[in-house]
């Protein structure tokens, strides 16, 4: 009697940990399905194909900032001033097209711009050993700074035709900034999954002394991580004065930061480093988008939007520290 | 007379894996009573269970005669039950005083602590041991050895009756150690009760007075200790005996792969000169604070401020990153294998890889089949137990992260091999077959460098020794020549120079 008994036991705890295992890798996944079952119950315009668009539309620039603000979790750091280098960005690369009359220059400064922001947080944060936060805190109020000082505190417009048309295009159905995320998505996911890069920024994360004494050169990488996700913040720049074909020194980027932070982390990237994925961020960027579109389509106030976010992200980390 | 604590048939299982059977064990008043067996065997188990932090399935626990149910640490404490773990329970940046009553601070009628009340019971305390530290001072400033007797000294403000000791002596020193054992002896006096959990059998037979030994979750054998049981609790430690032999051959070397002149750094090391042939094992041993791991640290690039020479084959180098230590040759196994050496959120098999990806890539992307099966091949070599190599190394027992680690630095082929104290926290019967790994490597061609505060395990396997004190190297002895007494009166520097 007692052995099938314990047979049965074995069995359910062997079934408990499988799930267990399922709950922590695919949380995200999880969540982002039943938010996904559950919006298309509560609003029937939720599944319309244009809707679908619109979503993603909406997150593609929060969504490339994200990608690089992963790897920047990843290797245990913070990036508090994505917003404003956006700003920055959009100011310079906007003054660049109108004087030059170049989109190809327009772009080159705006990643040049990024990099360069992002180079200069990685180097306060690898070499003079600036805790990421504080590092990070000072670009934000410095680069919103300058892209007031810049712009005289307004928003300036391009003057050159086909600007808009970067944003403003599509690919068959899909319009072009969902294409460019989804390129920014599979280039960062190669990185970081399959290349010895994308291994040492776990590896940093995790055990940064342990890196430095495998041979890695982790004031390197550490730089290399920040000045990579400095220009996806360019890229996100683009598409975002693009669209609009114009940029506002004081009103762009506004707390870009907390949406992305909070996509990373509802994507299951540990806040210390070496835990996380790509795919993660992925669904972390559309449940913030849905979560949104939802509010909007059931009139909720957008002033709400914010308390909403702020809820997920709390929820968010209660859950990843049953693990 | 009954015992004044007896665990009776105890019996737990953690998801259907038994992993206590029947385990009985009688500790007497004022006894120091030693708890052995390897790592797995059950101890901690037993002793958790003691301080009631698991609950068994069977089995009674029954103290001064009376059965009692341990449901939490804090009725295990109420019953004058003190556990001090292995990772001390201190905070650094409180006073001692602080520490002492944490918790369990004096308070006045207003809630405000009473600070010099608390400051005299510490003083009285700590004299009481023989201690001399000042109740205000700040604990970080304490030598880890002062904070175990703080450990010690919250269990008699507790008025433990028992107390349970996990591996106390893993971070200490020579010197501490002594002075820990003296104060053990003192409670004995007063009649507590000390249970003691070790690895080391020489300080067991020095200290305790009886010992259990665990395998496997059974009693396989408990006595009073007495010298000529040595070998035979290592018998029963392991199930098989473990020889006292020497584990090297003494055979030609090849060149010189390490050559180091004159290495000095201010207030760590001073004019360091030696070799490592190939195939040699050249062993450094000392007390902590000697100033071998600085000195190794130095030389694979972690420590950047130092003068004088190095030459790999020959070749002058001037190495101030790991990463060019790692280019010259030079491999690394550190001490503190959580914190210097494994990754924790990567699998075993990128742990492996870590160093050496570019040996797995293929037009610029690391192709995993390629990784596993290198690992098939070291699991094999190097006798890897790995359920699944997928799963994060911290997973692995500490010798078979060890193993890990080691692969790493075969997969570098790397010339120079440096072992930072290899056996740290790994069971006895795992440290040999480290050894011998060791050994083979050095047979192989390798040029090996081992530093040890055990000086009776590395004189083992090494051909070499070099004694350091203070910063300094006092003395050098062929590996078969030398004796334990011999080494430790150079590493305590009441000898000088030979």
């Amino acid at each position: 009697m007692a052995e099938p008994e314990f047979e049965r036991a074995k069995r359910s705890t062997k079934w408990n940990s499988r799930l267990s295992w399922i709950w922590t890798e695919y949380s995200v996944i999880i969540a982002f399905l039943i938010l996904f079952v559950v919006s298309s119950i509560l609003s029937p315009r939720f599944l319309e194909f244009s809707n679908l668009m619109n979503i993603l539309m909406q997150v593609s620039i929060i969504g490339v900032i994200a990608l690089g603000m992963t790897m920047i979790m990843l290797s245990g750091g913070i990036d508090l001033s994505v917003g404003s280098v956006l700003a920055l960005v959009g100011v310079f690369s906007v003054i660049a097209l109108n004087a030059s009359g170049s989109i190809f220059i327009a772009i080159i400064t705006a990643l040049a711009v990024g990099a360069f922001t992002g180079f200069l947080n990685g180097f306060m944060v690898a070499k003079l050993k600036i805790a990421a936060f504080i590092a990070t805190l000072g670009m934000m109020a410095a680069a919103r700074s300058i892209a007031l000082y810049t712009s005289d505190g307004g928003s300036i417009s391009g003057e050159v035709e086909g600007f808009s048309a970067i944003s403003n295009s599509s690919i068959g159905a899909v319009q072009s900034p969902i294409f460019i995320f989804g390129l920014m998505a599979v280039l960062v996911f190669i990185l970081l999954h399959q290349t010895r890069f994308g291994r040492y920024v776990y590896a940093i994360g995790s055990n940064e002394k342990g890196a430095l004494l495998s041979g890695i050169r982790v004031d390197r990488i550490k730089m290399a991580v920040y000045t990579l996700a400095g220009m996806l913040v360019s890229v996100a720049a683009i598409i975002e004065t693009s669209r609009l074909n114009s940029i506002s020194s004081s009103s762009s980027g506004q707390l870009y930061e907390l949406d992305a932070i909070a996509a990373v982390i509802i994507g299951g990237t540990r806040m210390t480093g070496g835990r996380g994925k790509v795919v993660g961020t992925l669904f972390g960027v559309l449940i913030l988008g849905i979560l949104n579109n939802m509010m909007n389509l059931m009139n909720v106030s957008p002033y709400l939007q914010g308390f909403v976010t702020g809820l997920v992200i709390i929820i968010a980390v209660v859950f990843q520290k049953r693990e | 007379m009954s015992s004044f604590l007896s665990m009776k048939n105890i019996s737990k299982s953690f998801n259907h894996v038994p992993v206590l059977k029947n385990v009985s064990i009688n500790v007497e008043h004022g006894e120091i009573h030693a708890l052995l067996g390897e790592n797995g065997a059950g101890k901690s188990t037993l002793m958790n269970i003691l301080g009631g932090v698991h609950q068994p399935d069977e089995g009674a626990i029954v103290l001064n005669g009376q059965t009692v149910e341990m449901t939490t640490p804090r009725t295990s404490q109420s019953y004058g039950i003190s556990f001090i773990h292995q990772e001390l329970n201190v905070i650094s940046d409180l006073r001692v005083y602080e520490n002492l009553f944490l918790g369990n601070e004096l308070k006045n009628r207003f809630g405000f602590v009473k600070v010099e009340e608390m400051c005299d019971k510490t003083s009285d305390i700590l004299a009481e041991l023989g201690v001399d530290i000042h109740p205000k001072t700040y604990v970080r400033h304490l030598d880890t050895s002062y904070k175990q007797m703080l450990e010690i000294a919250k269990a008699l403000l507790h008025n433990s009756r028992l107390i349970i000791m996990d591996e106390p002596t893993t971070a200490l020193a020579e010197h501490e150690v002594h002075r820990l054992f003296a104060l053990m002896k003192n409670l004995k006096q007063t009649g507590v009760s000390i249970i003691y959990i070790s690895h080391k059998l020489k300080e067991i037979q020095e200290v305790c007075d009886t010992y259990t030994v665990l395998r496997d979750g059974h009693v396989v054998g408990s006595n009073r200790m007495k010298d000529e049981n040595l070998d035979e609790i290592t018998k029963l430690m392991v199930g098989k005996s473990v020889s006292e032999d020497r584990l090297t051959e003494s055979h030609s070397f090849g060149p010189v792969a390490l050559e180091v002149k004159h290495l000095t750094s201010e207030g760590f090391f001073k004019d360091i000169n030696f070799t490592v042939r190939k195939g040699e094992i050249v062993g450094f041993t000392g007390l902590a604070g000697d100033g071998r791991t600085e000195l190794f640290e130095s030389l694979f690039g972690f420590r950047k401020k130092y003068n004088g020479q190095i030459k790999i084959f020959a070749q002058d180098v001037n190495i101030n990153h790991p990463k060019q230590a790692l280019k010259a040759g030079m491999g690394l196994v550190p001490k503190d294998r959580k914190e210097n050496a494994i990754i924790k959120d990567l699998n075993v098999i990128q742990n492996m890889s870590l160093s050496s990806l570019a040996h797995f890539e293929k037009a610029g992307l690391i192709k995993g089949r390629a990784e596993r099966e290198k690992f098939n091949f070291y699991e094999q070599k190097l006798n890897i137990k790995v359920p699944n190599p997928k799963t994060t190394i911290d997973k692995l027992s500490g010798g078979n992260q060890q193993k890990v680690v080691i692969a790493k630095w075969l997969e570098v082929n790397a010339d120079i091999i440096i072992f930072d104290n290899p056996t740290q926290g790994i069971d006895v019967g795992a440290r040999r077959e480290i050894y011998q790994h060791i050994v083979a490597l050095a047979d192989k061609g390798k040029a090996v460098i081992i530093l040890s505060s055990e000086a009776s395990e590395i004189r083992k396997v090494c051909h070499t020794i070099h004694v350091m004190y203070q910063g300094e190297v006092t003395a050098q002895f062929a590996g078969e020549e030398a004796t334990d007494d011999e080494i430790m009166s150079y590493a305590t520097g009441s000898k000088r120079g030979r």
